[in-house]
């Protein structure tokens, strides 16, 4: 169970007089003054609206913050602006904000989290993301009623994505996981979601916390859940809007650590995915809206451009990486005259040639991300020449291809990781 | 009886009763009062020190004597005037006091006044009731006995005018706007003040006045009689107590007892309601809120506080969300819910959990105000919500386990209400003489909870100061009056519970637990660890020493 130094006496007499809970949502943060009071009081009015008469508790685990986050979370109320709330929990909805030591990150909060969900009997766990603007409190039921009513382990969320928007989740880890890990779940780095105490109990007694999992904790609560026979679902939420306040990494960075914890969790569940059969579909809770934000258009020329230079300076590199049909296939895309075209099944070969390289470590590791890198790029551009102007509905049918491509692709790859 | 301490109210634990009910005397099916005189050695030995008897006048029974067709006497069946008076000699003679009903509101339609009134429009009383042409005056009036009345107005066939009734339309209300009305009932008062009664519980009082566009409630004219009616008892009948019934919002409430000019006591509704919904929800939230809105009472006044009583547990100064809540937590059954709340008795609305229902009898007997036993609560009688109306709650007393519960020697057919005859609550299994031989049955443990209540003045008279404990299913605060003080830790939970307590004020104190004499190690400076088993309660006084 939970580790005895993993809670400090401090927050285990605060614990001790909150008691179990029916519903808790944590909120790791760090730095997060600008907009982790609305996130608390969506949770707040969410609880009071949706779960008036739940024992529920709202957990901030912080890593160390400069800037008041803590004091910001202990302090909001719904009270001080204009929230309207239709109705007010006849429980107390109890607070706790507290600090936790050891590695930073979203993982060790995270740990933090299943601890007291653990230690509190917690009838379901939410997990919001306290960057993320445009949560509401319809979130809260949404991500909390599959568990309670007994239908998921695992709820991930669902959000309206423009073809433009995380074409990281959408070109790479969405239909790689579908593919490897056998379910047609659309956001497997869940930024929110929502779990049953028996996920989080399971989470808790791995041992892959040491071992530089927290990095990528989503993915890999992601592959524990379905690896380990959890029943997963999927929350429509509404859109999903960061703050742009805060700087973050560059895409180098995140496609490296996104690689990371893919290719360490197909390392880790290399069992369960080589032999998994074709995906199923996961549930699916509330619809999502039919008119999206398209947002910012990214720049497809310029990602094409930089496909093409760095396709022909990498070439040495990638013949040592890819079969010589999926090399062919690219350095074709990349000299073809016009629009770039980087179709979905030489895209599935190219992603699973390199995790197969990764695996076999024909190189370091990082190199062969960083390799991979300008691929994705022009697969990107790809698409979003292709999509960028279409409806939802074309966008979906389009991403479905990409997702067949790459369980048609996975045998033949998954032949070669045993081999290898 | 009268002579005496001035404020006896505030150091009242107050038994409400059934005369109806309570013990048959004659073996006609009804209680009486040479019945219930016969039980005050009973009531003495409970440790409660006031009766509350519900009405005895003479009444068509349309709504159990409430509807009342002669104020200046009793019903024969419960007996004679001279059965009344030796029962009233008899309880002032045990230190009991005895409270009465006062229905000013209304009358039944059977009463003479009424059907004088009703007789001709030029009839000398015609102007004692409210009448009109048209049923559109005080439109938007509220209608308080949803389940029965569409209106609040009734045609009179007779006179052919519509009659104005707040409760039932066989309950005309009276007009108040005539000082022969006022004068009447200051009569009726005289009448009973007179023969000993020590004070009355004023039924409806909200509702004696009526103005157009507004809600007919609380109107400035209804504490102009109220005020009259205090002064002439006042100047006649020094040391007698007004009781209000208003079913409001301790705010709303607050202005009945005027500055100490109006009432003496008023019922305390919503605190009532919140001590029922905290400990389901196991969460001290809606009683810490309500307590928190109380409202500051003159020194001469005092809130009467209660579990249940011979009405439905009411819901209507809750949100729809906790009306909700509570139908589903305490009257599944559709058949236990009736106007805007729940005909149940504490022990089946507790599910019998007997931890429960010592926890409640805690929370009344030490929050502030005086409290009301209800006839058999104190035994954990239960109700039968077949019976209609209020009517389930209101079953004769269960005395033993022999014929009729030791209630009644008539035939079982013949008893005013059946008794309760269930295996789980009927009177083969809960009954006073099965409980009197058994040390640690709920009577004789009411009887240790009142006279621990009852020792110190601390409870009835004393400051309340809530304690703000980060266990949310404790509710603790500290009594304090003169030099005395009681510190009360109540578990809300089913579960076992710890809690730390800020007490650093309180530092130096020696805890001493008042039901076993225990002590409890000095308050500190530090925060004050306590471990309560489910629903378990402290009481502590704090000695100096």
């Amino acid at each position: 169970m939970a580790d005895e130094t993993l809670l400090s006496d401090d927050l285990l007499r605060q614990l001790v007089a909150v008691g179990h809970v029916d519903v808790l949502v944590g909120i790791p943060t760090l730095n997060n003054a600008n907009t982790v009071v609305e996130v608390v009081r969506a949770a707040q009015v969410g609880i009071a609206t949706y779960f008036p008469r739940a024992r529920s508790l709202i957990f901030n685990a912080d890593s160390g913050s400069d800037d008041g986050t803590p004091a910001l979370v202990r302090d909001a109320t719904t009270h001080d602006t204009g929230t309207v709330t239709a109705s007010r929990p006849l429980r107390t909805t109890q607070r706790i904000s507290t600090p936790y030591h050891g590695l930073p990150g979203k993982g060790s909060a995270l740990r933090m989290i299943f601890a007291v969900a653990d230690l509190l009997s917690a009838g379901a766990v939410v997990a919001l993301d306290p960057d993320v603007t445009s949560v509401t409190p319809d979130w809260i039921p949404a991500l909390v009623r599959p568990v309670r009513d007994g239908h998921a382990d695992i709820v991930a969320p669902l959000y309206p994505r423009a073809a433009a928007d995380g074409p990281l989740v959408t070109q790479l880890v969405r239909p790689l996981v579908r593919a490897a890990y056998g379910w047609r779940l659309q956001e497997p780095l869940m930024g929110e979601f929502g779990c049953s105490p028996r996920f989080a109990t399971h989470c808790l007694e791995r041992p892959a916390w040491g071992s530089g999992i927290p990095d990528g904790v989503d993915l890999w609560m992601t592959g524990e859940a379905l690896a380990n026979g959890f029943k997963p679902a999927q929350a429509a939420l509404g859109p999903r809007r960061l703050a742009h306040t805060r700087k973050r990494p560059g895409l180098p960075d995140v496609f490296q650590q996104v690689m990371d914890a893919m290719c360490a969790c197909l390392e880790l569940h290399s069992a369960y995915w080589l032999a998994r059969g074709p995906a199923e579909a996961v549930p699916c809770v509330g619809t999502l809206p039919g008119a999206i934000d398209l947002g910012p258009r990214p720049d497809a020329a310029g990602m094409a451009l930089a496909f093409t230079r760095d396709v022909a300076a990498l070439h040495p590199v990638l013949a040592t990486i890819l079969s010589d049909a999926t090399l062919a296939g690219v350095t074709a895309a990349a000299a073809a005259p016009g629009p770039l075209s980087y179709p979905d099944d030489l895209w599935a070969a190219t992603v699973f040639e390199f995790l197969l390289a990764y695996h076999r470590a024909v190189m370091t590791r990082e190199h062969v991300t960083q390799t991979l890198l300008p691929l994705y790029l022009g697969r990107t551009a790809s698409f979003l020449l292709q999509y960028g102007s279409s409806s939802p509905s074309v966008v979906y049918d389009a991403l479905e291809s990409l997702g067949q491509a790459f369980e048609q692709a996975k045998p033949q790859a998954a032949a070669q990781w045993k081999k290898a | 009886m009268s002579a005496g301490d001035p404020l006896w109210y505030k150091d009242a634990v107050i038994y409400q009763l059934h005369v109806k009910t309570f013990f048959d005397s004659d073996g006609d099916g009804v209680g009486d009062f040479k019945g219930l005189t016969s039980k005050l050695d009973y009531l003495e030995a409970l440790g409660v020190n006031t009766l509350w008897l519900l009405p005895t006048f003479p009444s068509p029974f349309r709504d159990d004597g409430y509807d009342i067709a002669d104020y200046y006497s009793i019903h024969p069946m419960y007996g004679t005037m001279d059965d009344f008076t030796v029962f009233l000699a008899a309880a002032h003679q045990r230190g009991l006091r005895v409270v009465t009903e006062l229905v000013l509101n209304h009358t039944s339609d059977k009463h003479p006044w009424f059907q004088e009134a009703r007789s001709s429009r030029d009839s000398p009383r015609r102007d004692w009731y409210v009448w009109s042409d048209t049923d559109d005056r005080y439109r938007g009036v509220r209608i308080i006995f949803l389940d029965t009345e569409t209106s609040n107005w009734a045609w009179d066939p007779i006179s052919k005018q519509y009659y104005w009734h707040r409760f039932f339309s066989h309950q005309p209300d009276l007009n108040y706007d005539n000082p022969a009305v006022r004068e009447e009932m200051w009569r009726v008062m005289q009448f009973w003040a007179g023969l000993g009664v020590d004070g009355f519980r004023v039924d409806a009082v909200p509702y004696l006045v009526e103005r157009e566009g507004t809600t007919c409630e609380g109107m400035p004219e209804t504490h102009e009689v109220i005020r009259y009616l205090r002064a002439q008892l006042d100047a006649h009948f020094p040391g007698r107590m007004l009781l209000a019934e208003a079913n409001q919002v301790p705010e709303l409430v607050r202005p009945y007892f005027g500055n100490g000019d109006e009432f003496h006591m008023a019922f305390h509704f919503p605190l009532m309601t919140r001590m029922f919904m905290a400990i389901r929800l196991e969460d001290r939230g809606p009683l810490a809120d309500i307590i928190r809105r109380t409202p500051v009472l003159p020194d001469t006044c005092q809130w009467a506080v209660f579990l249940r009583n011979h009405d439905e547990l009411t819901l209507e100064m809750v949100t729809p969300e906790e009306r909700e809540f509570m139908y589903d937590e305490y009257a599944r059954d559709p058949a236990a819910r009736l106007n805007l709340g729940i005909r149940r008795r504490l022990a089946p609305l507790l599910d019998g959990d007997r931890r429960r229902v010592e926890l409640m009898n805690g929370l009344l007997m030490s929050l502030p105000g005086s409290p009301i036993v209800y006839y058999g609560d104190e035994i954990g009688m239960g109700d039968n919500v077949y019976l209609g109306d209020r009517n389930g709650v209101r079953t004769p007393m269960q005395w033993s386990g022999g014929w009729n519960g030791g209630f009644s020697s008539a035939d079982p057919e013949q008893l005013a209400f059946a008794m309760i005859s269930n295996p789980v609550y009927g009177y083969q299994a809960v009954n006073v003489l099965a409980q009197e031989r058994t040390g640690h049955s709920l009577l004789n443990w009411m009887r240790r909870l009142i006279r621990v209540r009852r020792s110190t003045r601390v409870f009835s008279r004393g400051t309340l100061t809530l304690l703000d404990p980060p266990n949310q299913r404790v509710l603790a605060y500290v009594r304090t009056f003169e030099k005395e003080q009681v510190l009360i830790v109540n578990n809300l939970s089913g579960t076992v519970q710890a809690v730390e307590l800020d007490l650093s004020s309180l530092a130096g104190a020696i805890p001493v637990e008042m039901f076993g004499q225990s002590l409890f190690p000095r308050i500190g400076t530090q925060p004050y660890l306590l471990t309560l088993g489910p629903h378990a309660f402290y009481w502590f006084r704090l000695r100096r020493l």
